[in-house]
């Protein structure tokens, strides 16, 4: 009897306390995911040292704000955003083949969507960039593009009680310095994942594609994805596809400083690519026909030209008939993902 | 049947225990200090020494048996020359050190501590000839001990790169040398004005000019992919021997008295500034790079603390 009442007084209470538990555990909606990297269950590794940098609420505003704020410029006239637009991508509007930057002067290579940077092993059409956290500093020193100096960003976002506040939020700093402004626009670039497309769907929930994209699928998986290869589309080497003879830009050999590498630039993803034109380092083609009609036929070799498209001595490029064409574009247009271009967290908020 | 009918039964050695000594309080204690004492015994901090002290590491920049006295850039007073006779001066000179250890003749070895963050670069160190208190880098935490050589790297390692935004000295904005083109930094960097440098006058925009007949070499770059000899890894880890034993103790804080001699790189590549005037690439660096082994000495080591002059 005893134990038994006693069993009933225990039980009572325990229930009692887990039900106080239980009602803070509870949520009453979904949880806000928008400031976690969540790595697409196809996509690769990601390469960016979060554990350096991890993404936060606060950083991602701030690094958002900087985003969109002129001032990383000499003259306060261009920001990231201009020549990173959402709509495209974050690539350039086709109207600029190479954009524009202070000054209105021009640069001599395309601006390169920003999507998927976190899974990338190095940046810029030449890779001489290898983190994510440095990528900024070319284009604000880049005098055909921001034309300042980053000590000088520094001063002007110390100057600024607004900055102040956002930096200390994220950061736990009373002054501001370059490495923190690199890591919040990490943490803002590092979250612009790209992979909620009409392909991506297919792959990962299967939804169907048409007749014409599956072929076209089928295509670009014999003719183009040994370059374009994997869920990135890109293998991130460097190649001669055949654009010129010689080269005044000479792309990777910048870097690696090896005349093997005249005239070859990074493969780039083909991720939004209907969205992302012009095409090629320098903007010479405007629409994936261009581009195809080029590795069809149009190829010109050099001692750089890479070996997929020769046969012994001659240049063959990638044959391909009118009706492939049109069927590879139909796939590269299931690349465009609009959740990407209309994503609330990367609109400007100010 | 519980514990205390257990410990209580009649069995011969539990009725001994009890009868003697033990309750079945003591009996408990007993068992939870045998547990405790497991625990304990796991640590092993009896194997860190007690003491510690501070070792000064002292860089003297020199030009040959010359010391180092920096004139502006463009001056045509030449108060150096190489060994080809070609006349020069200097109005630059600096370098990172890095991963300093000190290694003993039974073992010891010290690591100084590496760690890249927004905030700060521990462990990496600016010397720059302009700068005399950076000349000078104290490490503390030191384990007393004998030591009899010190081993640095010049320059920043790809693990240092890759960490990404870094602070300290390795903040851009803040003066660290750091190519925007070609991620990572500068190792070593000299420049000057040479009688024969062909270097014409430039407006660079944005206040930066260079004079005439100036020269800048600048000695980055880390890259070591495999398979590609292309990339030029001009990062150098260089070991000294003291030539004879220093003692680290709680009252002693000995001081490596080292010497970088910038000819031994201008010489040791039987450099033209005609032609080599303007470094600023890997492979251009690679033949200096080459050098900096030769380039650091150990003057001498001794046990005093106190400051160290210039």
């Amino acid at each position: 009897m005893e134990i038994r009442d006693q069993l009933i007084k225990y039980l009572a209470f325990g229930w009692v306390l887990f039900s106080l538990w239980s009602c803070q555990h509870v949520p009453e909606h979904q949880p806000d995911n928008s400031f976690t990297f969540v790595k697409p269950p196809h996509f690769p590794e990601a390469t960016y040292t979060l554990d350096k940098n991890p993404i936060t609420e606060q950083g991602v505003a701030l690094g958002r704000k900087l985003f969109f704020d002129p001032i990383l410029s000499r003259d306060n006239s261009v920001s990231c955003n201009n020549c990173h637009q959402q709509s495209r991508a974050f690539a350039d509007s086709p109207l600029h083949p190479t954009s524009i930057g202070v000054d209105s002067k021009f640069g001599i290579r395309n601006a390169p969507s920003l999507a998927n940077m976190a899974f990338l092993k190095e940046f810029f059409w030449d890779g001489g960039v290898t983190h994510l956290d440095f990528v900024p500093i070319n284009a604000i020193e880049s005098q055909v593009e921001m034309d300042e100096k980053l000590a000088h960003v520094v001063e002007k976002l110390n100057a600024r009680e607004e900055y102040r506040q956002m930096f200390k939020l994220a950061f736990g700093i009373d002054e501001i310095t370059s490495p923190y402004m690199l890591q919040a626009l990490s943490q803002f670039t590092a979250l612009m994942i790209s992979a909620d497309s009409k392909y991506d769907r297919y792959v990962l929930y299967g939804e169907a594609l048409s007749a014409n994209e599956l072929r076209g699928l089928e295509l670009f998986e014999q003719k183009c994805a040994s370059c374009h290869s994997g869920e990135l589309f890109s293998d991130q080497t460097y190649r001669n596809n055949g654009l010129s003879t010689v080269f005044g830009d000479e792309g990777r050999a910048r870097i690696t400083e090896s005349s093997e590498d005249i005239g070859k630039f990074r493969v780039p993803s083909l991720r939004n690519a209907a969205i992302t034109g012009p095409y090629m380092h320098d903007a010479r083609f405007k629409t994936l026909l261009q581009v195809l009609d080029h590795y069809d036929g149009l190829m010109v070799g050099s001692s750089t030209l890479d070996p997929s498209f020769k046969n012994g001595n001659e240049v063959v490029g990638i044959p391909l008939t009118e009706e492939e064409k049109a069927k590879i574009i139909d796939f590269i247009n299931t690349l465009t993902d609009y959740t990407f271009i209309s994503d609330d967290r990367f609109r400007n908020h100010d | 049947m519980n514990i205390n009918t257990l410990i209580y039964s009649k069995t011969p050695f539990f009725h001994t225990l009890n009868t003697f000594f033990l309750s079945r309080t003591h009996v408990k204690i007993i068992a939870l200090l045998a547990l405790t004492g497991i625990f304990v015994s796991c640590n092993n901090n009896d194997l860190q020494p007690e003491e510690f002290g501070t070792f000064q590491l002292y860089f003297d920049n020199m030009v040959g048996s010359n010391d180092l006295v920096l004139k502006n850039p463009g001056s045509t007073d030449f108060n150096y020359e190489t060994a080809t006779g070609q006349k020069f001066n200097i109005s630059m000179l600096g370098y990172y050190v890095s991963k300093i250890k000190l290694q003993g003749p039974n073992g010891e070895l010290f690591e100084d501590e590496v760690s890249i963050s927004a905030s700060e670069s521990k462990g990496y160190y600016q010397v720059l000839e302009d700068e005399p208190s950076s000349h000078n880098i104290v490490m503390t935490n030191i384990p007393a001990g004998t030591y009899n050589s010190i081993t640095f790297t010049i320059g920043i390692e790809e693990d240092g790169v890759q960490e990404g935004a870094a602070g300290g000295v390795l903040d851009p904005a803040r003066g660290a040398w750091f190519w925007n083109w070609n991620a990572g930094y500068i190792g070593f960097g000299f420049e000057g004005t040479a009688e024969n440098s062909p270097q014409p006058y430039v407006d660079w925009g944005g206040g930066f000019e260079s004079q005439e007949k100036t020269f800048a070499i600048h000695v980055g770059g880390w890259k070591d992919v495999a398979g590609n000899e292309n990339f030029a890894n001009n990062v150098r880890t260089i070991t000294l021997d003291f030539g004879t034993t220093i003692t680290v103790a709680d009252d002693l804080s000995p001081i490596a008295h080292v010497v970088t001699d910038v000819l031994k790189l201008m010489d040791g590549t039987s450099i033209d500034f005609g032609t080599t005037y303007s470094v600023h690439a890997p492979k251009a660096g690679k033949p200096f790079a080459d050098q900096l082994n030769e380039a650091f000495i150990i003057h001498h080591v001794h046990q005093s603390s106190g400051s160290h002059g210039n």
